[in-house]
């Protein structure tokens, strides 16, 4: 993935604007800001909407880290019975759950590796189209 | 310094079945069950998960071969998907060169790394810690075997491969013999058939025979490469890690069909757009190539038909690099291998004799002005052709005789179609 967007020198602020303003500095690249581990990290598309409670449409992007550890509330590639599915992790206590993010779907899944529910990788952006 | 005092260690890391495991990464569906992956246009078995392998499936196999036992098995098939593993194999070496050693990318799947700055008791953590963080980045499980020469670290992750933990040093092991007497001599790295031949007619079946062979006895029968594998395998390294990427000295581009091909038009079709893809790979690595090859064959599995096959070779008046003269000389080429009558199957050309694109320098051109100007026009036209391909995907702008349909297309019958390298490809996950 390769984007970038032209990044203007001048601030946004009180005052007159800067003379300099149609001089562009350099053009923003969102790999480096979204994608901190580069070799680890992997761009998916998602399908359904179990999660749109959290901000998580159908055919929206992820940004996903397999390097991280995930949080308490992070959402998550999770294996649930050998099948990749986004999710939120969720910890009681020492448990952890996974759990969708939508009134419709209710559920809570207990994170157990004997039995093929595992952490996949993190969730660190979601991309939207909002046009 | 005081790396010097310290012994060298090499680390092989090799991807365990490499395309199977990146077919895994996003279809958990299949990470216990028999897989195989078939090569371009389905040809051949290239790669096997253990279960298939425990199947007694065959590595190299034709897929025809071995179907009976496939579809017996539930075996899921493959076809390869050179761009999702060429992505995965980026990521591991990626991954690899984090750890801030010498590295030699050996092949899509495997690394040598140079591991002598640590300390000779920690090695087989480090060995754990580098398989762990590969496995937990990029989902690639590898296997590591960690010896003084890269001989003996092909022989470590040998026996690393048949362990839970995937790795193996052989760093703090005194002797080594009892391991490498387990070792058949032809899966020793660098001993090929007729190595294999002649050392057994010498009484040699395992490593540990070649390594205790006396210095003089190898030097006198055989040559300077096995002698360099006798010493390796004492543990003296004599094969460096070639860790600065030599610039390459041929560039093949070649494919199956997806189906027969009969037609001259069809043939040519292909031949011109395998030019311009060799052509734009070496433009891209600032090269120019001397001569071009092409070549052309049936099927040899097809017993009804005749067996045909023919390559010859051109030198360029003066080495390039250019789309137009390359595809001009390779039709040429194959107005005069091409037969009538026959399913062609294969074809592809060859740039030979690569040299850097700036040191090239021709008696006639260089004098001429006008020459250079021609020169540099068609270099800026071939850099548009270049980035606008880039661009807009591959074959948006073309040599017209590289045809608009392409019928000869691969066959990819059980592609997963996944590309983490291609925003209109990206792995769908289900919320």
């Amino acid at each position: 993935m390769k984007l970038t967007i032209p990044y203007y020198l001048h601030k946004a602020g009180a005052g007159f604007p800067s003379p300099a303003t149609d001089y562009i500095e350099e053009d923003i690249d969102l790999n480096i800001h979204l994608i901190k581990n580069v070799p680890a990290t992997f761009i998916i598309r998602v399908q359904g909407k179990s999660m749109v409670d959290v901000g998580i449409n159908d055919g929206d992007l992820l940004v996903v880290d397999k390097s991280l550890k995930p949080k308490n509330f992070s959402t998550v590639i999770a294996n649930v019975h050998d099948e990749l599915v986004v999710k939120s992790l969720v910890q009681e206590r020492d448990k952890k759950f996974l759990t969708s993010g939508s009134k419709d779907f209710i559920d809570k899944i207990l994170i157990n590796e004997e039995e093929d529910i595992f952490i996949w990788g993190v969730v660190t952006y979601v991309i939207h189209s909002t046009y | 310094m005081s790396s010097i005092l310290r012994t060298k260690k090499i680390a092989l890391v090799d991807c365990n079945s490499f395309y199977v495991s990146c077919e895994r990464l996003f279809n958990p569906k299949i990470r216990r069950k028999p897989v195989v992956v078939l090569s371009n246009n389905d040809g051949c078995i290239i790669s096997r998960s253990n279960e298939a392998k425990a199947l007694g499936i065959k590595m190299g196999e034709p897929y025809f071969k071995e179907k009976d036992i496939i579809i017996k098995n539930k075996v899921e098939v493959f076809s390869s998907n050179y761009s999702l593993y060429g992505d995965l194999s980026r990521r591991v070496m990626r991954t690899l060169k984090r750890f801030n050693t010498k590295i030699e990318v050996y092949s899509i799947d495997e690394a040598f790394l140079d591991l002598s700055n640590f300390p000779d008791q920690d090695i087989e953590k480090v060995g754990k810690e580098i398989r762990d963080t590969v496995l937990q980045w990029t989902g690639i499980p590898t296997s590591i075997g960690i010896a003084k020469t890269k001989t003996l670290s092909k022989i470590a992750n040998h026996i690393a491969k048949k362990k839970q933990s995937g790795v193996t040093s052989l760093i703090n092991i005194e002797n080594i013999d009892p391991i490498l007497e387990k070792i058949d001599i032809n899966d020793v790295w660098g001993v090929g058939r007729q190595l294999t031949k002649f050392y057994n007619k010498n009484g040699i079946y395992n490593a540990k025979q070649l390594k205790n062979k006396s210095n003089s006895w190898i030097k006198k029968s055989s040559n300077v490469l096995s002698s360099r594998t006798a010493m390796e395998l004492k543990g003296i390294p004599c094969i460096n890690l070639e860790t600065t990427t030599t610039k390459r000295k041929s560039c093949v581009v070649s494919r199956s069909f997806g189906k027969r091909v009969e037609r001259f038009q069809e043939l040519k079709e292909a031949v011109a757009n395998y030019c311009l893809n060799a052509s734009e790979k070496i433009r891209s690595e600032s090269l120019v190539a001397k001569a071009i090859t092409v070549f052309v064959r049936t099927s040899p599995f097809q017993r009804n038909y005749g067996y045909y096959s023919n390559a010859k070779t051109v030198d360029f008046p003066i080495a390039t690099n250019n789309s137009i003269e390359i595809v001009k000389a390779a039709v040429t080429i194959l107005e005069t291998i091409f037969k009538n009558g026959y399913q062609y199957q294969k074809a592809g050309v060859m740039l030979t004799g690569l040299s850097n694109a700036n040191e090239k320098t021709n008696l006639f051109s260089s004098e001429k002005d006008e020459k250079i100007n021609k020169d540099e026009k068609i270099n800026s036209l071939m850099k548009s052709i270049d980035s606008t391909n880039h661009r807009y995907g591959r074959s948006t702008l073309s040599v017209a005789s590289a045809g608009v349909q392409k019928k000869w297309n691969m066959k990819r019958e059980y592609s997963s179609k996944i590309d983490t390298a291609d925003f209109y490809s990206l792995p769908m996950i289900r919320a």
